[in-house]
């Protein structure tokens, strides 16, 4: 394990990304955003900074604020950790080292997560500000940083994963937002959908908004970060109060799977021969 | 033998790239391959390096099967493909450093091994300049000091001279030569023919997927028509030997090339010594008088003359 965390993709990595005058930019730029929106905020309302200790607002803008940039960066980190080795031709020397396909995916994936990471630690200062207004339990703050973690590291995996499955960076990085984009928003619209068409269909089966209580239903909102984020802050939107488990822990456990299964799937489409079970063929084998 | 391969085939779709090489390569060797793009030398160095997997036949590098046990050939060779990129922001030390602890090296062996390995590419005093700022003949040997950082019998070279000046062709030039005579194994492509010719102790001519001709330089210009090409070099009387050159029935092809003449001739080793003897006798005072060095591009083109329909 300690050999693991010393190898030598992390160390050239970290060196890479830190020795570069865009990670300075990246990180200014977060900072910028993250902090000049909920004070531009609290400046154009003045009543609302007055409000000490009363003002969940500014708590809600941060967080979601703070959801989006990580959507926004989190798959771009990753989305060129493969193709970027692909298109600037270091690949295939990298596929001819001892390294396995899995230790690449992996160090790749932990250089951009700790990236990720610096980004949230840096603005977890911000929330300071955020406390002063009140109306926040630490509860709270714990689950939205657990919350935020596990979104960075399904989206980090999910851009590894689109890196890994398509040869071009600038189609990889579409892909992967259009991907995440479908888990962000279309799953919460699909709950809609679904949930107002069944209603209509068979009302006589669902009376009283029953179709809600669908277990089917509940999934599709507890995978749903929308949903999750809306629980997390106490707030509800439509139907989620009527979800009947932690849609949290449901989540948590659904994007890591997901992470998991992108992981392992990456290291598998690296491989430069890949092996699936019914291809094996019995073969002469040369003593050596 | 070193590098083998057996009935080895690789179908792209349609298109047949490789077709039924069979190859051997002795250890120690510098073997040559030459063909067209597109011909298979890419392909077949990709299938010998591990990245890419034949459709049928086997390979073999230093004994190993290269379907069956990867992480031993990759252990037994370097490989410099025909582009290469290097990363931004790391200097030629960390990039070697890099690919050392790829190959397992253990971290308190790696900087004096770079030392070595940046002295062998004669590139010590650009230790510590980053890697992009390197020119590309720079770029080309520490990639070849690249391939060298865990010490593999086999190196697999594709195109290591294209792009270069001639500066840096010769540089890198000298730099395989050195590794030849430390005992590497070296399969290596080239369409810088005559570069080929003075570093190979065997070449494979390859056209259309199809090994069409393999053997020492010599023996694959004398191949079926006993022909090969000639140079003659006089002090005096130039324009006789020419007249005598033209007017034999075992020349052809007679032209004028880098001050003296070049030829084919079709014959036994005794008929070019009465062709000399002859010449002499005409008063031409002959320099040299032999196999033309720089010939292969000449060999190329005779052998895969109708190859390709």
């Amino acid at each position: 394990m300690n050999s693991f965390f010393f190898n030598p993709i992390l160390v050239k990595e970290m060196r890479e990304r830190f020795r570069s005058k865009k990670t300075v930019c990246i990180l200014a730029i977060y900072l910028l955003i993250m902090g000049g929106i909920p004070i531009g905020f609290l400046l154009m309302d003045p009543m609302k900074a007055a409000a000490l200790g009363e003002n969940r607002n500014l708590f809600l803008l941060s967080a979601g604020i703070h959801y989006a940039m990580v959507c926004f960066v989190a798959p771009a980190l990753t989305a060129g950790a493969i193709s970027g080795e692909r298109e600037r031709q270091t690949l295939q020397i990298l596929l001819t080292t001892q390294l396995s396909t899995r230790t690449i995916i992996l160090s790749k994936l932990i250089t951009s997560l700790a990236f990720s990471c610096l980004l949230l630690v840096a603005t977890m200062p911000l929330y300071s500000i955020v406390m002063l207004y009140g109306s926040v339990s630490p509860e709270q703050m714990a689950k939205l940083i657990l919350f935020l973690a596990i979104n960075v590291l399904f989206l980090g995996s999910l851009g590894l994963f689109c890196s890994t499955w398509i040869k071009r960076t600038s189609v990889s990085t579409i892909t992967s937002y259009g991907i995440a984009f479908f888990f962000v928003v279309g799953t919460g619209l699909l709950f809609f959908f679904i949930g107002e068409s069944l209603q209509q269909a068979y009302p006589e089966l669902f009376p009283d908004d029953g179709v809600w209580k669908l277990s089917q239903l509940q999934m599709l909102a507890g995978i749903n970060p929308v949903f999750v984020l809306f629980g997390i802050l106490g707030e509800s939107i439509a139907h989620s109060d009527q979800i009947t488990f932690s849609p949290w822990l449901f989540f948590s456990c659904f994007y890591l799977s997901l992470t998991v299964i992108f992981v392992f799937w990456s290291a598998y489409l690296l491989k430069p021969i890949r092996r699936t079970w019914w291809s094996w063929k019995k073969r002469p084998v040369r003593v050596k | 033998m070193v590098i083998e391969t057996v009935h080895l085939s690789k179908q792209y779709g349609n298109l047949q790239a490789l077709s039924d090489l069979n190859l051997s390569i002795d250890e120690g060797k510098v073997f040559g391959f030459i063909g067209p793009n597109g011909a298979g030398k890419s392909t077949t160095m990709l299938i010998l390096s591990t990245l890419l997997e034949q459709t049928d036949g086997d390979a073999y590098v230093c004994g190993y099967n290269v379907r069956k046990d990867p992480v031993s050939v990759r252990q037994s060779l370097g490989y410099m493909p025909d582009f290469f990129g290097v990363y931004d922001n790391l200097t030629a030390v960390e990039y070697l450093e890099f690919y050392a602890g790829a190959f397992k090296i253990p971290a308190p062996k790696r900087r004096a091994l770079v030392a070595d390995l940046l002295e062998l590419v004669n590139l010590s005093h650009k230790a510590d300049a980053f890697v992009d700022s390197l020119s590309r003949g720079m770029q080309q040997r520490l990639g070849l000091a690249r391939c060298l950082v865990h010490d593999p019998a086999v190196l697999i070279l594709d195109e290591p001279a294209s792009g270069l000046d001639p500066r840096a062709r010769i540089e890198l030039r000298e730099i395989i030569k050195q590794l030849r005579e430390m005992g590497k194994t070296i399969l290596i492509s080239s369409h810088i023919l005559p570069e080929l010719a003075e570093l190979c102790d065997d070449i494979g001519v390859i056209e259309q997927g199809r090994l069409i001709a393999c053997g020492s330089v010599h023996e694959v210009s004398n191949r079926d028509r006993e022909m090969s090409i000639m140079q003659l070099r006089a002090l005096h009387n130039q324009n006789t030997a020419a007249l005598i050159l033209s007017n034999h029935s075992s020349v052809s092809n007679l032209e004028e090339y880098m001050g003296g003449l070049r030829f084919y001739f079709t014959g036994s080793e005794q008929q070019k010594a009465d062709l000399l003897q002859e010449l002499i006798k005409a008063q031409v005072v002959v320099v040299y008088f032999g196999d033309s060095k720089a010939n292969l591009e000449d060999v190329f083109l005779s052998i895969t003359e109708g190859v390709g329909g």
